[in-house]
């Protein structure tokens, strides 16, 4: 452990340390570009000098590329070191167009302020400034070469980090240039990072150009909820209307950055659709009125203290505390407890991730970069959860292996083994790859329940040739493996898959002492919902069958898109048809919206705190970010704001869905004080609310895991089949999935992502293809019993034989094949031939 | 104790005296040449950089020279200019697509203009502006822009700064032609 001295100040540090970590650990930020911890140190821009008065090195040398030493004595503020840092500004200052005032980097500008700090303000070189025409990258982020001080910074993420190559530094000498071959879109779906990782103005947020500098934000720490992972973002706003996304440094979540989905895809909260006022019939009323005239119509008679029955259906993009305030209306109400998830499939499967996942088992992010040995289940990473992806790649690079299971073409910017099983088969699969990676001998050495588990897998497997060896690569690598990590998707496997990835995680852990598991869920706050779920034994299949007996004829649907969600159109359609009452509380504009007799207008996750649990059951909590209101853009369209006094806020009636839950146990005259007269946290933290394995009781929360120390569901109970499902013949399995960019409900509504997306496509294995006479391109007509559904195919090599996959799209009625996970006959595919010119 | 008499003489002397002192420093005054100016008819011309009323000039080309990149805003004490930036249609310049000055709260302390780094915010001699109606006080970009360049009529922004705003890179006066990606040439 080395002990250095930076300026006057004694510091022990672990070996390895540079001293630029060194000195910010004494509180001392030694002015830098080029280094970040985490893409480490190349020395490229040479700010970081420090002088050395003192011990192995001395005089002027970079901090970043030197390793803290024994008997080192630093010198920060050194003169000779402040006139070279000086130089090197100026230097870099040479070419630089002085273009501040129209530069949206100006005001968080890095080069700025140690050009202002550094003491810069005369160009004394009279020469000509070099210059470089920009390129147009893509909708999400804006070029401005000319600015570019080359540290090498974008390159470095953008080729090391993120693992894409279309970003590259061109040329040589004082010509370098950082841009693509030809101009055009980023591949990579984190080329949002460029705007907060490069120090100068070259890449800047394009859909936020111009519209305001940082001092003119609103800005609060808020959690992203286009995925499960949760990942820590800082929210921007500026006159009630979303404008920027930044990335939060979380040590155990995303690390320094985010998607691009979770960055650009905050537009739902700005739409000029979005319903503002409440709405009687399609009549609009004011927030009280409609409370009460709701309260009436769930009241059978007058004075009688009787209330229609009504079921609720919650979801899991809502904050944890609507769950819990819909869970307590439900019961004091004397309704059936509300379920949250739409999709049958969904609901099962989150429920059963809510069971298994415990404190033993669970691992964050980071501790995925830290893994040496990663099988993905049933996932698509960079399409599910697309830090997942970043994550996982870092464990590759640190010398990992990693293979996925999953009948879709996977895409992940690492070497990875893909094994492309139909959906049936992915289990037989799994369990064959953890016998063939475990030695009978380490399995009986771990004890009974293990030795029995193991002797269930199947030895044997018959598998096509390719799949064998990524099979055995993948086993191989598990015999070697110190910290193997199980992570499972929900979306396509089948239902008992998380039991299953739980099983083997248990396996694992025993014989290897550590593996954790990681699940993808669909949704921001779908561990809190199915914890919900689970606790009440609800689901929504009870209630659309009670919907349809008649039992029940009140709905009511809490920030959830019914229609767009629940996979048989026909079936929904026909109960909510029998419905005497659909109330519909939400933020979007939505088919669901659109049919309500009774609506509430609710509020974004940027308008009110709010609480998350993500897919490994950590409690997060999204800040305010700006108040209630129409955007002022939206009153006046592009002219200046409205010049008139008034005592509301246009466009002020939305509210939080648990405050719209607690007004209306107000009105209907409930037993349920807590709601309106204390804060969420009486109603999270109780016995049974979803806060009870978390120690402080306090609102908002701490940050931290809400996970039991061990599941209550003893392990290795999976039942386990000797034999692969056969595919059946004649046939094609769908596959509805989830995407990047464009599938996901509420950043499919996002300008920059709209632009970002690609053209819907099915896709399909060139042999299927063949045997269909389809060729790349040509539109594929699936006839459903309940309609047709038209989708261009684009064949891909890398996927299961005998599947469709399609990507879940808004605007795709995929819900006209009436299941989760239809099959169709060959014969009733007809194929369309692509227009050529 | 003997009582003092008042001296009659003395009192009416010193009475008359007043008066007449009175007369004399007014008649002195009378001739003399006056010192106040008669406001509203005479306006006193003042100091071109004396700070009034504020104005938006244009540039020497008679474009907007406000980018509204948000420095005046910035540094305005009691915050009562308030804008927003967006880009040209046309040919991508930034220019405010609203800008308000709130004059009832305006201390005229002249920082804005300080911060300009186009020189289009100016403050005028300008002084007379009062309103009944506080909201009149509100000016809208359209109530500030002026059609000359105010006390620095030659000033263009664009000429200086490295940013190309109509035509390619490189054609401001100090920048070189730019840089050719695909050539092998040292």
């Amino acid at each position: 452990m080395p002990r250095l001295i930076i300026d006057n100040q004694k510091i022990e540090v672990p070996e390895g340390t540079k001293v630029i970590d060194a000195a910010e650990q004494l509180g001392i930020m030694i002015p830098r570009f080029c280094y970040h911890s985490a893409l480490g140190a190349v020395g490229a821009c040479r700010l970081c000098a420090v002088k050395f008065l003192e011990g192995p090195v001395q005089g002027i040398e970079m901090s970043c590329m030197t390793d803290a030493r024994d008997d080192m004595v630093v010198s920060t503020d050194d003169p000779e070191a402040r006139a070279f840092r000086r130089f090197i500004i100026e230097c870099l200052m040479m070419n630089h167009p002085h273009d501040c005032p129209v530069c949206d980097e100006g005001g968080h500008c890095l080069l700025q302020d140690e050009t202002v700090s550094g003491g810069h303000d005369i160009r004394r070189y009279k020469g000509k400034k070099r210059t470089f025409r920009d390129q147009y990258i893509g909708p999400f982020v804006q070029h401005e070469m000319n600015r570019c001080i080359h540290c090498y910074l974008c390159v470095r993420f953008y080729q090391e980090f993120t693992g894409y190559r279309d970003l590259a530094a061109y040329q040589i000498g004082y010509r370098v240039y950082y841009g693509r071959f030809e101009p055009g879109q980023l591949e990579s779906p984190f080329s949002g990072n460029l705007i907060d990782i490069c120090p100068t103005g070259v890449f800047t947020d394009k859909p936020a150009r111009y519209r305001g500098r940082r001092w003119n934000m609103e800005r609060s720490p808020s959690v992203c909820i286009h995925c499960s992972l949760g990942c820590n973002t800082v929210a921007n706003a500026r006159y009630r209307e979303m404008l920027r996304q930044e990335a939060r440094l979380s040590e155990s979540v995303n690390g320094h950055f985010i998607c691009d989905r979770g960055r650009f895809g905050f537009g739902y909260a700005n739409l000029p659709d979005r319903p503002r006022r409440a709405e009687i019939g399609k009549n609009e009323a004011s927030w009280t009125e409609a409370v009460r005239a709701l309260a009436n119509r769930l009241t059978i008679s007058d004075g009688a203290s009787e209330m229609k029955k009504t079921a609720v259906l919650g979801s899991a993009r809502s904050s944890l505390e609507t769950q819990a305030a819909l869970a307590i209306l439900a019961g004091s109400a004397g309704w059936p407890m509300p379920a949250y998830f739409a999709d049958p499939h969904q609901s099962s499967v989150c429920r059963t991730v809510v069971r298994r996942l415990d404190e033993g088992l669970a691992v964050s992010m980071k501790e995925i970069e830290r893994a040496d040995w990663i099988l993905a289940v049933g996932a698509d990473p960079i399409n599910e959860a697309p830090m997942l992806a970043l994550a996982m790649r870092q464990a590759v690079r640190n010398g990992g292996k990693a293979g996925v299971i999953d009948p879709r073409p996977v895409f992940l910017p690492f070497d990875f083994t893909h094994l492309p099983i139909p959906r049936e088969q992915m289990e037989f699969c799994l369990n064959h790859l953890i016998h063939s990676g475990i030695a009978r001998q380490e399995a009986d050495d771990a004890g009974e329940a293990v030795a029995g588990f193991y002797a269930q897998l199947p030895e044997e497997a018959e598998f096509e040739e390719a799949v064998r060896e990524g099979i055995s690569t993948l086993a191989e690598g598990l015999k070697q493996s110190e910290h193997p990590v199980l992570i499972c998707g929900t979306d396509i496997v089948p239902l008992s898959t998380p039991d299953l990835a739980a099983d083997h995680a248990h396996l694992l852990n025993r014989i290897k002492n550590t593996c954790g598991l990681f699940y993808i869920l669909p949704g921001a706050d779908a561990f809190g919902a199915a914890m919900l779920e689970a606790s009440a034994e609800s689901a929504f299949e009870d209630l659309l069958k009670a919907i349809e007996d008649g039992e029940i004829t009140a709905l009511m649907v809490v920030e959830n898109d019914l229609i767009g969600a629940y996979p048989n159109r026909k079936r929904l359609e026909t109960a909510l048809d029998r419905l005497e009452l659909l109330i519909v509380l939400d933020y979007l504009s939505t088919p669901t919206v659109d049919r309500a007799d009774f609506f509430l207008p609710t509020t974004t996750v940027f308008e009110t705190g709010s609480c998350f649990i993500n897919q490994e059951g950590r409690l997060q909590y999204a800040e305010q970010v700006h108040a209630v209101g129409a955007p002022i853009r939206q009153l006046r369209g592009r002219s200046h704001p409205p010049r008139e006094h008034r005592d509301e806020v246009p466009g002020g009636d939305p509210r939080p869905a648990w405050r719209a839950v607690a007004d209306l146990v107000r009105a209907l005259d409930l037993d349920e004080i807590r709601l309106y007269t204390s804060g969420p946290e009486s109603w999270l933290t109780g016995s049974k609310g979803p806060f009870r394995f978390f120690q402080e009781k306090i609102y908002p929360p701490r940050e931290g895991r809400i996970l039991p120390a061990e599941s209550e569901v003893a392990p290795f109970k999976s039942s386990i089949k000797k034999e692969a499902k056969k595919p059946e013949a004649g046939t094609l399995d769908i596959l509805f999935v989830d995407r990047t960019f464009g599938a996901e409900a509420l950043s499919a509504l996002s300008e920059p992502i709209r632009r970002a997306e690609p053209a819907a496509a099915a896709f399909i294995h060139p042999k299927d293809a063949s045997e269909l006479g389809l060729s790349d391109g040509d539109s594929a007509i699936l006839r459903f019993e309940e309609g047709d559904l038209e989708i261009p195919v684009a064949l891909n090599n890398d996927m299961a034989r005998g599947l469709l996959v399609i990507p879940r799209k808004p605007d795709l009625e995929w819900q006209t094949a009436g299941a989760r996970f239809p099959r169709i006959a060959r014969n009733r595919i007809a194929g369309v031939r692509k227009e050529t010119e | 104790m003997t009582r003092n008499k008042p001296n009659i003489w003395k009192y009416s002397l010193s009475a008359v005296k007043g008066i007449y002192d009175a007369y004399a420093v007014s008649m002195i005054n009378f001739l003399r040449k006056p010192v106040t100016e008669e406001y509203p008819e005479y306006k006193r011309p003042l100091p071109e950089r004396s700070r009034g009323r504020i104005i938006l000039t244009r540039d020497p080309d008679g474009d907007e020279r406000c980018v509204a990149c948000y420095l005046c805003s910035a540094v305005c004490p009691t915050s009562c200019i308030s804008m927003e930036s967006a880009e040209r249609e046309e040919d991508g310049r930034r220019f405010a697509i609203w800008f308000r000055i709130n004059f009832a709260r305006c201390i005229y302390c002249g920082q804005c203009e300080e911060a300009c780094p186009t020189l289009a915010i100016q403050l005028t001699p300008d002084y007379e502006f009062c309103q009944y109606e506080v909201l009149d006080f509100v000016y809208e970009k359209e109530d500030l822009l002026v059609d000359h360049g105010g006390r620095h009529p030659d000033y263009n922004f664009y000429r200086h700064a490295g940013v190309t705003e109509k035509g390619d890179k490189g054609a401001h006066p100090d920048e070189e032609e730019p840089v050719n990606l695909k050539s092998n040439m040292p």
